[in-house]
């Protein structure tokens, strides 16, 4: 069989081979996607992500689809319900961030009844004292009924929104859910990452001595991590 | 070694291989770390599937497109035309030529995706039609034709491309 001929100008062909080859991409990105697959691994990549290959047959996407959303309007309001009539919820659009990630339904652990009981209490109050609060109320509250699957499966949700926040620079927010993961998973699965992500949510705030300490201890703790060399390159440039 | 162990290796040999594909075919960098974990999801599912003596890089090409379309159906998401300004640049990009790869990445982006696969495996991936043709799922003549029609589109993409590069 005849290939089909080429025929670029010398520009384009030229631009073409340039793309050839293959950029490395940082070692950074390459060390954290090392580090998601080996959590994937561990995790079992069954529960992680829903396979691609197979499509469903047109013909009942349709149907399929008004059954999703039919199922979903049932539970919302059977949620609503039953929420305020236990709880006396009131949403309000203009809720304190804060206020809004306790009370969320999207939240995939489950929440402490001890942080239901708050939710009226601490409607009115700054957002710092919230925070401080629902802190305190989730300390204790353990996945009890989450299989050790969903509980790796809750770490890579809490990481990855501290991964976001440190890439848009969101350090306080970055803590605040490497605190909850540390609370949560003292020690679980992804703790490499979340130290590693520490140290960096640490330098961005500014407290460079706290990011160096943590810096030195996770080189302690994990001596033949890949983020090792991140984590000590933070170290060192804020000396 | 186990397969998981194998599936590592082959990931991290890849990786990079596996990350450009995704943008070639049309994922922002910033969504390529999450597709980067759903191919290598993808072929820990499949990796009893891989027939050894079958090159790998266009076996890990169809995981790639078909998460790849897979997201398009589901989102209709914008294709992304590389000229983001928050991607962190790749170690050569850093040295060499990011202005000619972007403006590449902006023109391919303009194929249909069907063609673009056909295109990207031939003539970037130096992956022989037939090949391409077995494992998109399509028969040799097809590809041909696709090759062609995408080689043409690509031509006018670029041009177009560079016009705008220059400003005019």
């Amino acid at each position: 069989m005849i290939y089909p001929q080429n025929t670029f100008s010398p520009v384009v062909g030229a631009m073409l081979a340039l793309e050839r080859a293959i950029p490395v991409q940082p070692a950074a990105v390459r060390a954290r996607a090392l580090v998601r697959a080996r959590a994937a691994v561990v995790a079992g990549a069954g529960s992680l992500a829903a396979p691609a290959a197979r499509a469903i047959p047109r013909r009942w996407t349709g149907g399929l689809a008004l059954a999703c959303i039919a199922c979903a309007g049932v539970g919302i309001a059977a949620y609503d319900l039953g929420a305020r009539a236990n709880l006396g919820v009131r949403v309000q659009p203009d809720m304190p961030a804060v206020f809004k990630l306790a009370s969320s339904r999207e939240r995939s652990p489950p929440v402490s009844p001890a942080v239901d009981s708050y939710i009226d209490a601490i409607a009115d109050m700054p957002p710092v004292e919230v925070e401080a609060r629902v802190a305190k109320a989730t300390a204790g509250a353990s996945p009890r009924w989450s299989s050790s699957t969903d509980a790796v499966r809750d770490e890579l949700h809490l990481l990855k929104g501290a991964r976001a926040a440190v890439a848009g620079e969101d350090y306080a927010a970055a803590l605040f859910r490497l605190d909850e993961h540390a609370r949560r998973f003292r020690a679980g699965r992804l703790t490499e990452e979340r130290e590693a992500l520490r140290i960096k949510a640490l330098a961005g705030l500014g407290r460079t001595d706290e990011a160096r300490h943590a810096a030195i201890a996770f080189r302690a703790r994990f001596p033949h991590s890949v983020l090792v060399r991140p984590s000590r390159h933070i170290a060192e440039s804020e000396r | 070694m186990t397969s998981e162990d194998a599936c590592l290796e082959v990931f991290r040999d890849e990786f990079d291989y596996i990350f450009r594909t995704l943008q070639r075919l049309g994922t922002a960098p910033s969504q390529a770390d999450d597709l980067v974990q759903e191919v290598f999801i993808a072929l820990r599912r499949s990796w009893s599937e891989y027939d050894r003596q079958r090159p790998l890089r266009p076996y890990l090409f169809g995981i790639a497109l078909r998460i790849v379309a897979a997201r398009r159906r589901n989102r209709k998401e914008a294709p992304f035309l590389g000229d983001s300004e928050d991607v962190e640049p790749s170690v050569d990009e850093a040295a060499e030529g990011p202005l000619l790869r972007t403006m590449v990445l902006n023109a391919l982006q303009r194929l249909p995706l069907a063609r673009r696969a056909v295109f990207v495996m031939h003539d970037l991936d130096d992956v022989p039609v037939a090949e391409a043709a077995r494992v998109l799922g399509m028969r040799p003549f097809t590809a041909y034709w696709r090759l062609q029609k995408a080689r043409r589109e690509f031509a006018v993409a670029i041009r177009r491309v560079i016009k705008e590069v220059d400003g005019g």
